[in-house]
């Protein structure tokens, strides 16, 4: 574990090691689980070695974990495993329990967001958003009523885009279409795999800053993948830094989380050493793989 | 050619408006305004006509072509009167019928196959060498095994566009449905689309009703010598009714019993589903005269048969210049209907 030390005062960003704490309910856990593909066969591929943690499920309040690591370390597939996507779904070994059982096929209690936002080409934003809803047979009236109000908690303008297309939108305004779907149905865990990774910088800071609002009345454990390590450290309360492939959890460290807007947050010196800071530690994991020789 | 490569600016000024008009010609993908290309489409059809009339310009020995190979075009076009007096429209009518007829059939049963087939992919590998096969059958050569299943009436004539569409349609749909992106139907699942089976069934049965409906009435109205009033009484009738039926809810219960697939594959394949439709339609439209040539009575393969027998020839011009008309026309208005059911599609797929 990583001790990293910022001088205390003026420091809105903490960095310090994980208590284990084992009193509270485990919302999802994960222990030596390993995911091996074409086993036996020449294309045999190590996606993650013994990836072992747990996240608590704090009452009312919900982690936000970030997930950072060099390109195919696996991450996507740890998102996968709990969300109970194939072909990562299911595990070749290991336990992955979410909620205390072990995981099943996907469902609408853990939401995901992809990175291309998915939003059914033929269905209107609204009907985008009450999609879930509508698989939940809640009566037509309520469902759009309730995915009207969403549009606005994402910050779209209903009047103006609940007829339109996904074609007709930005990618930040599909962004936030496939958000509203996810929340709508009040998931428990929200995955979310490089969800603004197809944004412009501008776009991207004005979604973090969505996603932090929105979560602090989610309460939900949302899951966080994301090659930008500013965007993790200004988003997450903890981090999972991985190794390259095959991946596993090389550091945990919490994180104060953020108390202004993005853009703001980018400017604080302390901040920028945070983000320095796990950069480095970024670069050690990548550079030497506690598991397994870095493959050539 | 070489000043099409000059990039000298002051070339363009020089040139005039038909240089520049040329330099544009040879442009990669230069786009031509819509006036343009009309034009340029007349401007085929005008040469087309003016060659026909060149060859057949003069009378007995001094014509290139003699009258018996080649009517002139306006012997062609005077003949138009006469050929529409030998039940020009009758003749349309009928032929579009029974491709219509055929190719409802195949579309009723390879649509929904192939979706099935697309989704659930043992079912597709099942299927797939009555699929090869019917897509690498050459077509006319069902023409003599229709004759001996169905006879030399109507049925065999639908049977024929049936027996020739259904493979290719299957095909489509399965490729259809396959091509919509895994993570649309990753998305519905962690949504929490799942199967449903009451909701399918409910659906399910008001379908298998119509299928049920077609294979009783349909079938005994496209029998030459039978009568429904008769029909209705005999046991084949309902059996047929009864396997219609079940062949409905063969077909879609699978399709409808799922979100996943009602919701998000069966809409998102769709657009690709109908534009192979319009274009199977269009091929369908074609073979149908390979079956009307034969036992000609109505249709247009029927006029064009005795044209060619008994004259006048000119009628053979005039129908094939029609059924090209028709079968664009057709295809015109279904990418209208395409692009009223699809208007989150940005542009119609030509």
């Amino acid at each position: 574990m990583a001790r990293i030390d910022i001088p205390a005062g003026s420091a809105p960003c903490e960095i310090a090691p994980v208590a284990a704490n084992g009193t509270l309910r485990r919302i999802v856990e994960f222990d030596r689980v390993s995911k091996t593909y074409l086993p036996g066969t020449r294309k045999e591929f190590t996606a993650i070695r013994d990836v072992t943690f747990h996240v608590e499920d704090k009452p009312d309040v919900g982690e936000f974990i970030g997930m950072l690591g060099p390109s195919g370390c696996g991450k996507s597939t740890v998102l996968r495993l709990i969300a109970g996507l194939a072909p990562h779904f299911p595990a070749t070994s290991g336990t992955v329990l979410v909620d205390g059982v072990p995981a099943e096929g996907p469902g609408p209690d853990r939401g995901f967001v992809f990175q291309d936002y998915a939003n059914f080409p033929n269905r209107t934003v609204l009907d985008n958003v009450a999609f879930g809803l509508e698989c939940a047979h809640v009566p037509q009236k309520e469902r759009l009523e309730r995915a009207w109000e969403w549009l606005g908690k994402v910050g779209l303008n209903a009047k103006n885009d609940a007829y339109k297309f996904p074609y007709q939108l930005s990618g930040g305004m599909n962004q936030r279409v496939a958000i509203a779907r996810t929340l709508i149905l009040g998931p428990r865990i929200i995955l979310m795999d490089e969800p603004f990774g197809a944004l412009d910088p501008g776009t991207r800071q004005n979604m973090q800053d969505l996603l932090v609002a929105l979560w602090k009345e989610l309460e939900a454990t949302v899951f966080f993948v994301t090659h930008d390590v500013g965007e993790a450290v200004f988003l997450a309360d903890r981090l999972y830094i991985f190794s390259p492939s095959p991946g596993s959890i090389v550091q945990q460290m919490a994180i104060t989380p953020p108390d202004r807007k993005s853009v703001e947050m980018q400017a604080v010196p302390a901040f920028q050493q945070s983000v320095r800071e796990v950069r480095h530690l970024l670069d050690q994991a990548g550079r030497v793989s506690p598991t397994a020789p870095t493959p050539a | 050619m070489a000043d099409l490569d000059s990039k000298t600016p002051g070339a363009a000024r020089r040139r005039g408006w038909l240089g520049n008009w040329w330099q544009r010609v040879g442009t990669l993908r230069d786009v031509p305004t819509q006036l343009e290309g009309m034009l340029l489409s007349l401007a085929c059809i005008v040469g087309v006509l003016v060659i026909w009339w060149i060859i057949t310009v003069g009378d007995g020995d001094h014509r290139l072509v003699d009258a018996y190979t080649l009517p002139s075009p306006a012997a062609t076009f005077a003949s138009f009167p006469l050929l529409w007096e030998r039940g020009l429209s009758l003749g349309a009518l009928t032929s579009l019928s029974r491709v219509f007829g055929g190719f409802l059939m195949a579309a009723a049963i390879g649509v929904p196959l192939g979706l099935i087939s697309g989704s659930y992919l043992r079912v597709g590998a099942f299927f797939k060498p009555v699929s090869i096969f019917g897509r690498n059958v050459p077509i006319a050569a069902l023409i003599p095994l229709t004759l001996i299943w169905f006879g030399t009436a109507d049925v065999q004539k639908v049977m024929f566009i049936f027996l020739a569409a259904v493979a290719f349609i299957h095909f489509d749909s399965s490729s259809a449905a396959r091509a919509v992106p895994d993570r649309f139907l990753e998305t519905a699942y962690t949504l929490g689309a799942r199967r449903n089976w009451t909701k399918g069934l409910r659906l399910c049965v008001i379908i298998a009703l119509a299928y049920s409906m077609v294979a009783s009435l349909g079938w005994s109205l496209l029998q030459e010598h039978v009568r429904l009033a008769a029909d209705v009484k005999s046991a084949g009738f309902w059996l047929r009714a009864l396997l219609g039926f079940a062949l409905g809810i063969g077909l879609w219960f699978p399709l409808l019993s799922h979100q996943v697939l009602r919701k998000v594959v069966v809409p998102m394949a769709m657009p690709d589903v109908v534009n192979s439709l319009r274009l199977l339609f269009g091929l369908a439209f074609g073979y149908i005269m390979l079956a009307e040539v034969i036992n000609p009575k109505h249709g247009l393969g029927a006029l064009i048969i005795t044209s060619q027998r008994q004259g006048p020839r000119e009628h053979i011009y005039l129908c094939l210049l029609i059924i090209a008309l028709l079968a664009w026309g057709i295809d015109r208005f279904i990418l209208m209907i395409q692009r009223q059911a699809f208007p989150y599609l940005k542009y119609g797929q030509d």
